[in-house]
């Protein structure tokens, strides 16, 4: 990608991590985004995003991009811990359901009115999950802590595949997921 | 024949709202509202450090990002009886309505207009009448007849591709869908411009909280906001000149094209203020204080009990013991340990599942009560607790809705009509209206303070020994939102949020009274049980937040609806 590109706002290419760090695995999504910032240095052209559980505001993140990258949890048959790659038409395949609230999970949705608004990315890589606990807690189960690493590396040939690599750091630093640190029982 | 009709549109997934309603000759007789999942914030949350409370708050819910922050450092400064420094309170006022403004534009258009719009008699409008309606309704820039024709050719290509999309579960044809070719292609355009200003109103949160979804700025005791008017890398005039030419182009949708098209679509199904109305008690906290001690708010609190405006009760703080002693959760209907009711700083949520029990427990959601009542929260309250205290923001824009509406439908709509599914729609933009007022107002009181020299925005907290507790509200999109903490030695003892879903989408309680959803829906039409849009309508206008929703995608996906014969 040009490098004239590298000031666009937003970025051209968008990594968005998406799930809620407070119920176990669906923490997925944001954990690879932090392991990520901690391992490699991105170009500008990149913007890394803890999206949370957004619903439907999500289209506010993915319009106006090139490419994006979303990791999150999965539901479908497999192993807990068991990454799945969807490319765009994979997703078109998928029925949108009917809603009730804002936030039920948009993803889809969220890139099909991207495309109508005229906003809509080229490239789409889903890279999905299979969760083994949603419990309100903030740490991972072992097999999904155990992907975690394998995930980042998918999101890094993605970006390669693009023209937008990141750098590897010559010291990694420890990734920043606060959502897992003890509380101050006993201060 | 009666049949039930269980609403769950993903149900191998935990953490959403369920509707059951009984329709018997086509009307709902009976009606249940459960949300299927679990929570207890307060297993997170007791033991660790009051200070960083906040961070996890905003992360219970990620469309409510920013509410829960507030509240959370809200709560937590009531406990230190700490006021702030005035531009604080201001950058969060401003803060809280960019938020609350991105959140009713996406409800109205995105969550809501299909349910009222069938764009499958978009290719039948034409753009040139489509093009006058919107220029006889207001003064809009973007209802011209190229506008109209592009927005057209967009859904024409979009149904004739045979790629649906975001159209594929839409209910069209339905009977109750009766608004011309002409008025769907208006609004379904301003469906499209919608997306712009949704990005703006964001663009003012990431200015100035850092960062979004997740704002990064609060702080008990203020804001980390720094001010320096020479240096570039701070919060300068530059900024905040920023934010008001953001906040200038949101202003000019909300008021002239979201504004105006409540009322059009309220003039136009004029008898969805008769269905809905639900419990007609009324709770809303005040908010956008204007001044650090938070002496006086610009949106008014207070109670009405049996839609009767004449018994309205203020509240005029996070202090006011009608509030503060007001407030229990009632757990009998709900999957949690013990019965009856208690009060936040007291309570427990001990999980205790049965099945889904039509006569006993149903619902992960607690009853909230008020004086002992159930109580509908939300845009609607918001509305009707401030015009019943004649505040003058709140009556020019109500009044001038219904006088738009009244002229639309031909009859004369009131103030007492507004208790009703059309109703909430309605005052949701009421309030988006007044919002883009207050905005410029408080981006003023900023201004004038930096310009005044002041550069504070932060104090630090001290923590006494002891035991001390808050509670921090705020008036969120869905309605009052409360955050009870219990600070000890300077650790959280316990942390309990009574949500506005919670209040609107409680279960029975003690007495067997249902909650808003559920009463609201009792007397709704049904005309077609396979395709219950009567029913999504009403429950669309509360704006429901199951702020549990944890977000795993569904790559099987399922039909929304099941019918049973009972």
């Amino acid at each position: 990608m040009s490098g004239a590109r590298d000031s666009r706002f937003p970025a051209p290419v968008a990594v968005v991590g998406l799930g809620n760090v407070l119920l176990g695995d669906d923490g997925f999504g944001p954990t690879v985004i932090a392991l990520l910032r901690a391992g490699w240095e991105f170009p500008a052209a990149v913007e890394l995003i803890d999206g949370g559980t957004p619903g439907l505001h999500l289209v506010a993140l993915v319009h106006g991009r090139d490419a994006i990258v979303l990791i999150d949890t999965v539901a479908g048959p497999g192993a807990p811990g068991e990454l799945r790659r969807y490319r765009r038409e994979d997703l078109e395949r998928l029925p949108i359901l009917a809603r009730v609230s804002p936030h039920d999970p948009a993803v889809l949705e969220a890139l099909a009115i991207a495309d109508l608004a005229g906003g809509g990315a080229q490239t789409v890589l889903l890279v999905g999950l299979i969760p083994a606990s949603l419990a309100m807690e903030t740490t991972l189960s072992p097999p999904v802590r155990a992907a975690c690493a394998a995930a980042a590396v998918l999101v890094v040939e993605e970006l390669t595949r693009l023209g937008v690599s990141p750098r590897l750091r010559r010291e990694a630093t420890a990734p920043d997921a606060w959502w897992m640190r003890h509380s101050t029982e006993n201060p | 024949m009666a049949i039930r009709l269980t609403i769950d549109p993903i149900t191998r997934i935990e953490g959403h709202l369920r509707v059951d309603v009984v329709v018997d000759r086509g009307q709902v007789t009976k009606a249940w509202a459960s949300c299927t999942m679990w929570r207890g914030i307060e297993t997170i949350l007791r033991g660790r450090d009051p200070r960083e409370a906040w961070v996890f708050a905003q992360r219970f819910c990620g469309v409510c990002t920013t509410v829960h922050a507030m509240a959370s450092v809200r709560a937590v400064e009531d406990a230190l009886e700490m006021p702030i420094p005035p531009n604080a309170q201001y950058i969060r006022n401003l803060i809280l309505i960019a938020h609350a403004l991105h959140d009713h534009i996406v409800h109205f258009y995105q969550l809501s207009a299909l349910d009222w719009v069938d764009v499958t008699t978009i290719p039948k409008a034409d753009p040139a009448k489509a093009a006058a309606i919107g220029e006889s309704l207001s003064e809009w820039t973007g209802n011209s007849r190229p506008e109209m024709k592009k927005v057209q050719d967009k859904v024409n290509a979009l149904l004739s591709s045979g790629q649906l999309g975001i159209f594929q579960n839409g209910y069209w044809g339905h009977p109750a869908m009766t608004l011309e070719p002409e008025v769907n292609l208006l609004l379904f355009a301003h469906y499209l411009q919608a997306l712009d200003f949704q990005r703006q109103a964001n663009k003012v949160v990431a200015i100035l909280g850092a960062k979004t979804p997740h704002i990064q700025n609060l702080a008990v005791g203020g804001v980390m906001n720094a001010i320096n008017l020479d240096n570039v890398a701070t919060f300068n005039m530059d900024r905040l000149w920023m934010v008001k030419g953001l906040f200038d182009g949101i202003i000019a949708f909300v008021q002239q094209a979201y504004f105006s098209d409540a009322c059009a679509l309220g003039g136009l199904y004029p008898d969805w203020f008769r269905y809905g109305a639900g419990v007609r008690n009324y709770l809303a906290v005040p908010d956008l204080p204007t001044d650090g001690a938070a002496t006086a708010y610009d949106l008014p609190g207070g109670t009405i009990f049996d839609g009767k405006l004449e018994t309205i009760h203020p509240i005029g703080g996070p202090r006011d013991e009608w509030w503060r002693a007001g407030v229990v959760e009632d757990v009998t209907h709900a999957w949690y340990q013990g019965a009856g009711a208690q009060q936040p700083w007291v309570g427990e949520t001990i999980p205790d599942y049965t099945d889904f029990q039509d006569d006993g427990k149903y619902s992960w959601v607690k009853a909230p009560r008020f004086q002992g009542r159930p109580m509908q929260v939300g845009p609607l309250a918001n509305v009707l607790v401030g015009y019943a205290q004649d505040h003058p923001l709140t009556k020019r824009w109500t009044d001038l809705a219904l006088q738009r509406v009244s002229a639309a439908a031909r009859r004369q709509i009131t103030v007492d009509d507004l208790q009703s599914t059309m109703g909430r729609y309605l005052a949701r933009a009421i309030r988006s209206a007044m919002l883009v007022d207050l905005a410029n107002r408080h981006w003023e009181f900023l201004a004038n303070g930096i310009g005044g020299g002041d550069a504070t925005t932060y104090v630090p907290p001290s923590f006494p020994r002891g035991a001390v507790e808050g509670v921090g509200f705020h008036e969120a999109p869905r309605g009052s939102l409360s955050h009870w903490v219990v600070v000890e030695n300077g650790v959280l003892k316990n942390y309990q949020a009574v949500v506005p879903t919670t209040w609107n989408a409680s279960p029975r309680d003690e007495q067997g009274t249902p909650g808003p959803y559920e009463a609201s829906l009792l007397g709704n039409p049904v005309a077609d049980s396979d395709k219950p849009l009567e029913v999504l309508r009403t429950v669309h206008s509360f704006d429901p937040c199951m702020a549990c929703a944890c977000h795993v995608l569904d790559a099987d996906g399922q039909t929304v609806a099941t019918v049973k014969v009972l």
